[in-house]
């Protein structure tokens, strides 16, 4: 008899601490996900999350060391920390260091975009502040961050009030919206959020470069009619006009679904828009091109095929390149091509690192002409250099 | 303790299966795509942070509930098996907890997603349909009823 009990008991656990775990919805993945960037002196910074505080770490040697992690926030909250739900990372004129994350809420698909900075070069951080006026418990995430050539931070997001809304209402609505708000005063207070657009893709990340204008521009999976996940362009106006907005990939991949897999885009100061996206019309594939607002892509090439993810693209003068990560037998490779004539041709791919383990998304950054790929990896994070 | 033991027993239905969640790593994906003696077994693919799975789950438990004898219906997260309570609680909550269910438990998750089929990209909801007869089929997003009422 006492066995039976013992026995029931073990049966019931699971599935108590399973009724606990509805409100304890978690990221997909691995919790690798981290920006880096270089500040104007060429200091490496990071930005990750652990124990519930985005944690920023910093390296004067190109990232073979990383300083003890400093709390972003004091209080621990939870945040996302998933490839494409990472915390962000970026600099005022002055160094002024801003991160952004994004916090999930109670109820599955929710968040709110949270934001703080140092103005000390990383030993102190803001209390962090829910950057946008809505806070209906409803999704407002995968935050993308970045600042103009006046200093000014524009941070964008993926947002389902209006879904809500029309659901509300009886109405037909695809997806959820891109909203975006900016701060005048170097991150201390935001301006009220304004819409984008409607009907973008729900759980892709926003990519933002600047142009050469000095403005914010953003690049994002959007849908287009019935569920056809193309992406748009816009350049994020803070001047009280309206973006403009226009689709700006015509791959036609239809699917009422998660792609998890959003675009990387980089300005040259020639204009020209670099741009890497994914779509699965027919095999998975990653696409290099070059932005025609409006008009397909020019310079159209299909760099990677199955196994492949989550690319990222760079240029500086007339060299541009792309890297990804490649699954293989023995876990991942981080792929990289180069074009030196402004993304007419690439070479041949090339392995550049391997991991055994699970991977964030690769980033390119630049300095001084120089690029490297930030990858946070199970084993650690790592900065490879772009062999020349 | 014979009341005791009835009352767990009466428990037991509500919450069955919460604790059937089973890891699936690269190595078990051969036998996840063995073909099956008969009809078809139907390898649904979802995740915790896609809202088109939940929708997709159903429908597939209907179809599998229309076709009983035809249908083996497996449930696969892409999320790794250390979300296992939070996994557990989604499957409980959708009544989907009555088919096997399987989670991601390896190093390099991509890497099941390519071996389970090197047509996908890690989109959800993703269907991979695998008959008597070795043939395989795959569909990404919510299937429409014309999508499900081919899939056998």
């Amino acid at each position: 008899m006492r066995h039976l009990l013992i026995a029931l008991l073990c049966l019931l656990s699971p599935a108590l601490l399973a009724h606990d775990g509805m409100r304890m919805e978690m990221p997909k993945g691995p919790e690798l996900g981290a920006s880096a960037a270089f500040d104007s002196h060429g200091r490496l910074y990071v930005v990750d999350a652990a124990d519930g505080h985005v944690r920023l770490r910093h390296s004067d040697d190109d990232g073979r060391t990383l300083s003890a992690p400093v709390e972003v926030n004091a209080t621990a909250e939870r945040i996302y920390a998933e490839g494409e739900n990472r915390p962000k990372l970026a600099f005022g004129p002055h160094d002024e260091i801003y991160v952004s994350w994004s916090q999930p809420r109670a109820e599955p698909w929710t968040g709110f975009v949270r934001f703080a900075r140092s103005l000390d070069r990383g030993e102190h951080f803001s209390e962090p502040l829910t950057v946008h006026r809505d806070r209906a418990e409803i999704t407002h995430r995968f935050d993308a961050l970045a600042v103009d050539s006046k200093g000014r931070l524009v941070i964008a997001w993926i947002d389902k009030r209006d879904l809500l809304a029309a659901d509300a209402a009886g109405k037909p609505y695809l997806g959820a919206a891109i909203y975006y708000s900016w701060s005048d005063d170097g991150g201390a207070s935001f301006a009220p959020e304004r819409k984008l657009l409607d009907q973008s893709c729900e759980c892709c990340r926003i990519a933002l470069a600047r142009t050469p204008d000095g403005e914010v521009a953003a690049f994002f999976r959007g849908i287009y009619g019935d569920n056809i996940r193309d992406h748009t362009y816009a350049v994020l106006r803070t001047d009280g006009q309206t973006s403009q907005v226009a689709r700006a990939t015509f791959n036609d991949w239809q699917i009422a679904g998660c792609p998890h897999h959003g675009p990387g885009l980089a300005i040259g100061i020639d204009g020209i828009r670099h741009a890497v996206w994914y779509e699965a019309k027919g095999k998975p594939t990653i696409w290099y091109g070059q932005l025609d607002p409006g008009h397909a892509p020019k310079h159209p090439l299909a760099i990677a095929g199955a196994g492949a993810g989550h690319a990222d693209v760079a240029v500086h003068d007339q060299t541009v390149w792309l890297a990804w990560n490649q699954v293989n037998a023995a876990g991942y490779a981080l792929m990289l091509r180069r074009s030196s004539d402004n993304g007419a041709h690439f070479d041949a791919p090339r392995e550049i690192a391997r991991s055994s383990g699970a991977t964030g998304s690769p980033q390119l950054l630049l300095k001084q002409g120089r690029a490297f790929v930030a990858w946070n990896t199970a084993a650690g994070f790592r900065l490879v250099e772009v062999p020349r | 303790m014979k009341r005791l033991l009835l009352a767990f027993a009466l428990w037991l239905p509500a919450l069955a299966c919460a604790g059937t969640l089973q890891p699936l790593a690269a190595a078990d994906v051969p036998a996840l795509l063995q073909p099956p003696a008969h009809g078809a077994r139907i390898v649904a693919l979802w995740s915790l942070d896609c809202a088109y799975c939940e929708p997709n789950l159903e429908a597939l438990a209907a179809l599998q509930r229309a076709h009983p004898h035809e249908i083996e219906l497996v449930t696969v997260t892409t999320d790794s098996i250390a979300l296992r309570t939070a996994i557990a609680a989604r499957l409980h909550g959708m009544q989907m907890d009555v088919y096997p269910a399987r989670a991601y438990a390896e190093a390099s998750p991509e890497r099941i997603n390519l071996l389970l089929d090197p047509d996908w990209g890690g989109e959800t909801p993703r269907v991979l349909v695998v008959h008597a007869d070795g043939s395989r089929k795959g569909l990404s997003g919510a299937l429409t009823p014309a999508q499900l009422r081919k899939l056998l």
